[in-house]
Parts: structure tokens; sequence; C-alpha cells
């Protein structure tokens, strides 16, 4: 893809400047959030108490309630728990068969290389959110739609960058003269192919995750996604929004979530894409 | 202080980095219908002095002394200000054409545009005289063309054209020759030698004594920012009284003495009526050569002839499209290694050096010590494998190159241009050590180059090819 | 410049790409289908007849008559088949032609796209050239956080952000629907907003790419003014990337249109793709779903076109 292409040449940063520690540091918080989820304050995200409902921020309820008297922390670590697994998830998922094909259609060359390039191109002929929206479609609700939908959009962009940087580093007089010297192919994965890749690929999974968190709470949002009462951060937005007179704090909540973890994620690579 | 007939006059230039001195204090005076060089190795600073003349160094230095250019005094005006003068009083070729030219306009668009909006010519007019340019230059056919589809030599004539269009009485080369092989840079010496035999005034930058040779004039010798000697180019090439002019000038291949030969040991490979082809065209047909241990054979001749493709067909990393090369049991699967062109693309980018060979040591079996003492013979300090190939010289690498191709025990060095992007004097002691570790070792080298002086002083035998003829329909 | 082969291949490349939208589009539309839970014939008859009207003889009927008895491949293949002839069918909740309907959102939702992207044009071109023209300085630096910040929001929050603080607070501007141009604002601004994010660091790059280029001094060099160097030389290797990450952008663009639409409540294909997924109107998400795609696809090959006519080198070498 001439696109691609592009963006490649792109030069990447190699300094390690103050706010990807920032990042990285929101990025473990958040990850700590995420295992623990409700369980770090030992509140039921679902317990519902009508007496309660729409509460300022309260020594019993640090961030408030909603509309049935939910307590938003609660339900803002429940929502960072599905959002960042189902994230880690699909990003593992894409990332892992994604890089191996891009190194197998790099070294094979011919139709497997057509074939595979096909696939990723046919895959992507839809814009990625409608794929994983049609997709989510089939099972509504379903955490697993949305977890396959993603893996198969977010695989695509590890294959084509790891194939096409594959192809220039294979191509190099280095890798030559690694074969001449009487290395095997594992030896050029590992000193020759990992240390190219590696860094862009880290930054294609930071990019991914940011796309997945952002896919889930956006179809949450427009309630094609994951359904109450599940505690979503899209979800949670779409049923505060009616309230936002009466506690217009409540409703900024989950944005906030929602931008911190993206900002967390960009900036931990750098915040530019490759 | 200038006299009517002085082009270029410059008194106590020096290039600071902050506070630290790049370059000078230089003087000089240049009169119309004459030629100064510049010369010195990568690194001397010798394109400082033609920016701070023109004002376009680079942020973050800066230049005192004065400067007069056709009589004004210019030291004092902005960047923006001299650009009036640029290509109007001072033409300036650049270094590396290729990369001046605008990658998406054809090549007689980009001289057309100098004629019309520089030289101030009507549409028509410039029409006529770019048409004239690349007559003279021996550019026809090329009107149409990308950069892309220019050779290195055809590009520099164009930079030329667009250059020179105004007709500017000064005419500033900086490395004319970069990159050029050297039937072609031998053109290209030819069209700056006739700017001062015209009447103009010539400013070139080099490395190549051969190339201050032809252009005559006056010249000026500088190791690193500073001026070790000056005089007349001829009386200074005869008789060089500093002795990095001196080493300079040994560096030039014409002048090395003759590598003593070596005694040839028993056949290593046997190459018979082999045929290379590169994609559908045929490079050479019907070419035998037989290699003895201990040997050094040189392969010349022009880019493009299917030297690095033959290269290949030795190292068996080509299927012949004919012929056969047959190993003898002397040498091992990993008995024929590689040097390249281009160092730093020969090493994993993102690995230390250290560990790079040290991947290298263990697969062979190598004590590391032994490693350590190839390095040190090759005067390669052991604190350099700690950094990565892009950290340290060209030259350094090649010579870790060399070393990292002797750990494997080779029968059968292949050196593909090792040293057409160093320096004069390290590309001398790198091809020395390459002669003399061979011939200790009884290591067969095999050493394609451009340059027909390095192949005729180097090797025992030199191969010479020549273009094969184009097929006919 | 642009030459025929190069137009012919190009317009190949977009077109299988527009058959594979179709299949994949065909292929989950008709799982869909299979996934509603009840009996298919009984909902499609009562979307023919209505519900009063209808009982187990016309499920039946319908039954045979588009095979709902066959296996599934077979129901698949002939699914598609009527696919290929165009025949997108009825809503089944409105029960009106499918192919009507898009021709009024299609219109809406070109609308919202065009004036998305004007909108990061118009912020982004200034914001880029000013950027590049001057690397590492204040501008440089404010626009690279302005960048990642808004890089960080998502378009839906935008959209909620500007809708709460914007209209509903103020009364300025109407937040949903369309009844006039003014309704256009607020969801022409969260996309463009989105965009610009992004574009305005491409076209930074670019500039500040082409001004450090060795051709650009040459050009000085060797006499242009500077306004001559930047008309003749810089602008058009700028624009390159630029226009060819507009392709890039695209796959953004109706993705934002989608969730921006629904947001706004705009009368367009993507808000009509969410209601029918919401509604389980099958043939409906399949027509809108096909819609949008396709129009991925023409955008697309537009941008090719466009690349190929500022890019000589291109209609050379393919």
């Amino acid at each position: 893809m001439s696109n691609q292409a592009i963006l490649a040449t792109l030069p990447v940063e190699r300094r390690f400047p103050i706010w990807r520690v920032l990042g990285i540091v929101l990025l473990l918080f958040l990850a700590v959030c995420a295992v623990m989820g409700p369980d770090l304050i030992g509140v039921d995200p679902f317990k519902q108490s009508l007496m309660h409902t729409l509460q300022s921020p309260s020594a019993e309820h640090w961030l408030g309630t909603d509309h049935l008297g939910r307590d938003m922390l609660a339900r803002l670590l429940s929502g960072a728990q599905l959002s960042l697994s189902l994230a880690a998830l699909s990003v593992l998922t894409a990332a892992i068969p994604g890089t191996i094909l891009g190194i197998v259609a790099a070294w094979r060359g011919g139709w497997t290389e057509r074939g595979l390039t096909l696939f990723a191109d046919a895959v992507l002929a839809l814009p990625g959110l409608l794929l994983v929206l049609m997709l989510a479609a089939i099972s509504p609700g379903s955490w697993w739609a949305l977890y396959v939908g993603l893996s198969l959009t977010l695989w695509v962009e590890y294959f084509r960058y790891t194939r096409q940087r594959a192809r220039v580093v294979l191509s190099e007089p280095s890798v030559e003269s690694s074969r001449l010297l009487g290395f095997g192919p594992m030896h050029v994965v590992r000193r020759h192919l990992i240390p190219e890749i590696g860094p862009g690929l880290l930054t294609i999974a930071a990019f991914g995750a940011a796309t997945a968190v952002t896919a889930v709470a956006a179809l949450g949002f427009v309630s094609v996604g994951i359904r109450p009462p599940t505690a979503e951060w899209g979800v949670m937005m779409t049923q505060l929004l009616p309230y936002w007179r009466e506690a217009p704090f409540l409703i900024f909540q989950p944005v906030i979530c929602l931008v911190i973890t993206v900002l967390a994620l960009h900036l931990s690579v750098g915040g530019r894409k490759l | 202080m200038t006299g009517p007939n002085i082009t270029i006059a410059v008194e106590d230039l020096v290039v600071h980095a902050g506070s630290k001195k790049l370059l000078g204090p230089i003087s000089f005076e240049l009169p119309a219908g004459n030629a100064l060089v510049i010369m010195g190795e990568t690194g001397a600073g010798k394109s400082l002095l033609a920016q701070a003349i023109l004002g376009t160094l680079p942020d973050g230095l800066s230049a005192e002394g004065i400067i007069h250019l056709n009589g004004e005094r210019i030291d004092q005006l902005s960047s923006q200000q001299r650009s009036a003068f640029w290509g109007r009083e001072v033409a300036i070729l650049p270094q590396e054409p290729w990369r001046a030219l605008d990658p998406l306009m054809i090549a007689q668009s980009q001289v057309r545009e100098s004629h019309r909006y520089v030289a101030g010519l009507s549409r028509k007019a410039a029409k006529q005289a770019t048409a004239t340019d690349f007559q003279t230059l021996d550019l026809t056919g090329a009107e149409k063309r990308l950069p892309s589809a220019l050779s290195g030599g055809m590009a520099q004539r164009v930079a030329f054209a667009a250059a020179t269009a105004a007709d500017a009485p000064v005419l500033i080369a900086d490395e004319p020759t970069k990159g050029l092989d050297a039937e072609r840079s031998h053109t290209v010496i030819e069209l700056l030698a006739k700017v001062p035999r015209e009447g103009g005034t010539l400013l070139a930058i080099t490395h190549e004594a051969s190339v201050a040779k032809h252009l005559g004039g006056e010249l000026l010798v500088l190791k690193s920012g500073d001026l070790v000697e000056r005089g007349a180019t001829k009386q200074v090439l005869a008789q060089p009284t500093a002795d990095y002019t001196r080493e300079l000038l040994d560096a030039e291949p014409q002048v090395w003495p003759t590598t003593p030969t070596t005694e040839a040991g028993e056949m290593l490979l046997e190459v018979k009526d082999v045929a290379v082809s590169r994609g559908e065209r045929t490079l050479l047909q019907g070419f035998d050569l037989t290699l003895l241990a201990g040997e050094r054979i040189a392969i010349a001749g022009p880019s493009g002839v299917g030297k690095t493709s033959l290269l290949d067909v030795l190292a068996g990393l080509q299927i012949p499209s004919a012929g056969t090369v047959t190993r003898s049991n002397q040498v091992s699967s990993t008995g024929i290694q590689k040097l390249y062109q281009d160092p730093p693309a020969a090493f994993p980018a993102r690995v230390a050096l250290g560990k790079s060979l040290k991947d290298v040591a263990r697969l062979h079996g190598e004590d590391w010590s032994k490693v350590l003492a190839y390095l040190s013979r090759l005067g390669i300090d052991e604190s350099l494998l700690k950094r990565r190939p892009d950290e340290v010289s060209g030259g350094e690498l090649q010579r870790i190159s060399i070393a990292r191709a002797l750990t494997a025990k080779p029968a059968i060095l292949l050196a593909d241009e090792p040293t057409s992007r160093l320096d004069p004097i390290t590309q001398r002691e790198t091809l020395a050590m390459i002669a003399d570790i061979a011939a200790e070792k009884g290591i067969a080298v095999v050493l394609v180059t451009h340059d027909a002086v390095i192949a005729d002083k180097w090797a025992d035998r030199r191969v010479v090819l020549s273009e094969f003829p184009k097929r006919q329909y | 410049m642009l030459q025929r082969s190069v137009f012919w291949s190009a317009l190949a490349g977009r077109a299988v790409q527009a058959v594979v939208v179709a299949v994949v589009v065909g292929i989950i539309s008709f799982a869909m289908m299979q996934a509603l839970p009840g009996d298919s014939a009984y909902r499609i008859a009562a979307g023919r007849y209505g519900y009063d009207m209808m009982d187990a003889a016309s499920a039946d009927q319908v039954r045979t008559e588009l095979g709902l008895d066959q296996p599934v491949v077979v129901q698949l293949v002939s699914w598609l088949g009527s696919l290929a002839q165009f025949d997108l069918g009825k809503s089944s909740v409105s029960g009106s032609p499918i192919a009507e309907e898009l021709k009024t959102q299609m219109g809406y939702s070109l609308l919202l796209a065009g004036a998305g992207l004007l909108v990061s044009l118009l912020i982004a071109i200034p914001v880029g050239i000013m950027a590049g023209l001057k690397p590492g300085g204040w501008f440089d630096r404010f626009s690279l956080a302005a960048s990642i910040f808004f890089r960080a929001i998502p378009a839906f929050a935008i959209g909620v952000v500007l809708m709460l603080g914007f209209a509903v607070h103020t009364k300025l501007l109407p937040v949903a629907g369309f009844k006039g141009p003014e309704y256009l604002v607020l969801p022409a601004l969260t996309l463009g907003l989105g965009l610009a994010a992004v574009s305005s660091r491409v076209i930074r790059d670019a500039v500040s790419e082409a001004m450090s280029a060795e051709w650009r001094l040459f050009s000085r060099t060797k006499g242009l003014s500077s306004k001559l160097t930047l008309s003749r030389h810089v602008l058009r290797n700028a624009a390159l990337p630029v226009v060819a990450y507009v392709g890039v952008q695209l796959a953004f663009l109706i993705e934002g249109v989608v969730i921006i639409e629904s947001v706004f409540a705009w009368p367009g294909i993507g808000h009509a793709l969410v209601h029918a997924i919401f509604g389980r109107d099958v043939p409906m998400v399949q027509g809108t779903a096909l819609a949008l795609g396709l129009m991925y696809v023409v955008l697309n090959l537009i941008v090719d076109l466009t690349c190929h006519g500022i890019d000589p080198r291109r209609s050379k070498t393919a």
C-alpha cells in the first residue's frame, strides 16, 4: 500500500521524553484499575439505591451516584476492566498472527505474499469500525462479537507494517552477510527483524488498543454494542445524558476516563503514529 | 581593497558553532578568469566555506570575516538579502544533483524556469535557450525525463544548466564529482575547467587531488577547518610542503606503490562459461575464471555491467543463467565471505557491534580473544564495540566487517567496492590491510572496483568487464 | 499527465474492492438474518402482509417461495444472487423500498462528509503550514499538543461535549436533526476537529520536509525567489503525502459519519444503519452498510486518481 509506504518514511523519535514517562505511568495506573476493577474499593457496581440517585460526590460515594443510585466510581472501575481487557485481548489476538504472517509473506514472497496481501486488503475493504459494527450486530450485546470484530480488523495493520518493513530488512546486505556467515533463519528473525520492527509494533499496539477502547465506547454509546446494565463507559454516557442538567458532573466522568485512557496509550509511545 | 578584477575576496573568514571553531581563519582573493580549489577530507569544513559566502549556513552556525562579491561587501547582508545574488552573480552547483532536482518536475522545465525567471527571458527565448543547453551538454533525449530517470552524470549536467542559466560570472561547485564513476566525473571536470577559460571564476570544493589537478588555478588545503597549505595548484601538487597534503596526495591511487605479488596456492574456485543476467537482461556471457589460494583479483568496469551480480554468482547467492561455478573441497559452506560497499548496511542496524561479532565467534567456535586480536591488528579499539553500526565511521565499520569475515575463517573474500565510500587516505589503508592479511592467511580476494587504477595497483590479476552489447532486434 | 492505462488499473483495483465490499456485507447480513430469533418465514410474511393478515399458510408459502427450507449454503447463494441484481428488498420495519430511502439519506451523508472534510482542511492547512515552516517553534509545539489532545477525544465525545457546551447551554445552535443549514455546524465541526487533529500533523511534516529538501535550496540558489520556489516546487511536493493521507483518513471519515450522525440524529445513512441494527431490520442494515462501503470505495478512487495526477512518477511506473 502506497499510503503505508508514506507513513513508514516519517521519522520515528528515539528519545524518551517526559510525556512518554507520563503516559506509561498513567497506563500502569489504568492497568491496576483494570485488573482489580471494582474490587479496588469493594463496592458493587450494580447495587441500586433508588433513594440515593444522582448524588454529588461524598465520603460514601467518592464520585457520586448515577440515576439508579449506583456508585459511579465502582461503575467506572468496572468499565475500565471491561474496556481495557477487551482492548488488550484483541490487540494480542491481532498482533501475534499479524506479525508472523507479515514475516512469512515477506520471506516467502510469490503467491504466499500475494494471497495474504489480498486477504488483508479484503478485510479492510470496509472501514474497520463498520466491520466491527456489523459483526457486533450478528450477536447484539455480546462482548465476544466485539472481540472477534476488533481482532479481525486490527491484525491487518500488524501484517502490513511487518511485511513492508521485513521486505526492506530482508533485502539488506546485512541479512545476506549473516546467511553467508552461516546463520540460520532464527538468527535473522532475532537479530535483524525483531530489533527493527519491535518499536513500530509497540506503537501499533498502543494505537490499536486506543482504537479498540474508543470503538467499544462508541458502539455502546449509540446502543449497538455492549448493553445495559453492564457498566461500560459509552453506555454510561448514553444513560447519563438525560440527567446532565440535574447532575452535569456525572456525564463528564466516563468521557474523562475515556480521554485519559486514549491519551495515556498515545503518549506512552510518543504521541505519534509511525 | 579589492581590485576591479577581483570577483570574490574573503578576509579572515571564520565559521563557529557556538563557541567551537569549525573553519578558518581563511583569506583569499579570486580574480576573474581564475579557479580556486579547496581540497580536504570529508569533515574538513570545506562546504562551510561555500555556505558562509552564500549565506546558506545551517541554523546554529555563524560566520565572521569580510566577504566581497563582485566588488560589493556582502558579509553583513542577511541570507534573504544575499539571495538576490544567487543565480545572477554567483551560480551554485549542488552536491548530489539527484537530490537537488525537484523529483516531480521533468528535466527541461527545471532548466527552463531558470532561463525564464532568473535570466528574465521571454517564454519563447527561454524555451530556445533550454533546447540549446540540452544540445551542448549532450542531454538530448532527457528533456522530458524526471530526475529519478536520469543517471548521476546527466543529473549533474541538468543541474549545471539550471544553475548557470543566467550566466553568473562566478561558479561555486561543491564536490561536483561525488558519486560519479571515472568516466562521468571526467565529463563534469571538463565542464568546470571551461569556466575560467571562458573568463568566468570558479570556486571548486573537492576531496580528490585528480580533480584539483584538472582545474588548476590556486589551491587551498584544509584539515579539520584549518588552512594547512596554499599556493598555485600545480606547485602544491608537485611539491607539497605540509605533511597532510602529502598524505592526501599519496592516497591517490595513481601514486600508490604496486602491492607485491603473492604466491598463489591451489585452486579454490573454478568458473566456466558463466552467463549472468538480471531480470530479462543478460549482463555477461562466457565468463571464465580460476581462483587460486592467496591470489588477488580485481574486476573492473563501469557501473551497470554486472560486477555485483557476478560477485553474487561467485558467492553462490545467485544462480548463473548458464555455465558452472565449482568450489574445491578446501572451501567450506561458509568459506566464502563478502565485504560490502556500504558498511552500515552490512550489519544488523539496531544491534551493538560487539554483540554481532560475539554471535559470529560463537557460531564458528572462535575464541573471543582471537576476534579482539583481529580488531586490534586492524586498528579498532575495543570500546567501539559498544556502539551501533550508525555510530562509528564508515572506515572503522569496514575494518570491523573485515574482522567479522576473518572470524568465519574464509578461503575466499569477495569485496564489492569496499572503499568507494571512504576517504582516499582511509581507502588506501583499508585496501593495504586486506592485501596484507590475505597474503598472510592465504585467502583469495576478489575485488570489484570501478577504478581501473586501483585494480592495476592492487591486484595480481585484473579482469576488465565491458558493456555487454545490447541485443539487436 | 494521467495515462489511460493507469486510469484503468486504478479503476479495476477499486472495482474489485467494490465487489469484495458487496460480498462481505452480503455474508454478514445473511448471518445476521440467520441469527435472528424465531422463524424467519413468519417474520417475512408479517413484513409483507402485516401481522393481522398473516397465518401459518402464508408463512409456508413464503418458506417455499424464498427457499427457506433449503440448506444454508443454497440460501446464502440466492441471497448474494439477489444482491448481485441490486435487489436490496424492502425494510422489514417500515416496508418501504430500501433503494428509495438510501437516495435521500445518501445526500445527507455526503453533505456531512463533505462539510467535515472542508472544516478539517480549513483548520489543518493553515495550522499545518504554519507549524511546518518553523518546525520546533512555539506554534509547532502548541499545535502538536493540541493535536495529541484532540486525537485522544473520540469523535462522539467531542460531539457530546460540543452539544452540551455549545448548543444546549447557550441555545446558539440547534443540536439534533436537520431543518436548515445551521443544523450542519456542530456535526461538521465535530467531524472536522477529529480529522484535523491528525491531518494538520501530516501537512506539517510534508511542509517541513519539503522546506528542508535539497531541491528546495537548489531552487533558491539557482535564483528563483522564495515565492516562486513555493508555488513551483514546494506546494506540489508537499501536497502529495497530504492527498495520499486523505486516502488513509477516508476510513476514519466514514466511521465518523456513522457515529456522529447517530449522536446528532442526522438523517443520513450512518444513522439509518445504527437505527436498523438496533431495530434488527436486516435488509436495511445490508442496504446502508453497502451504501457506506461503496461510498468509501468511490472516495478512495477519487484520491487515487488525484495522487496519480499530482505525481508523474507513478504514471510512468504503473
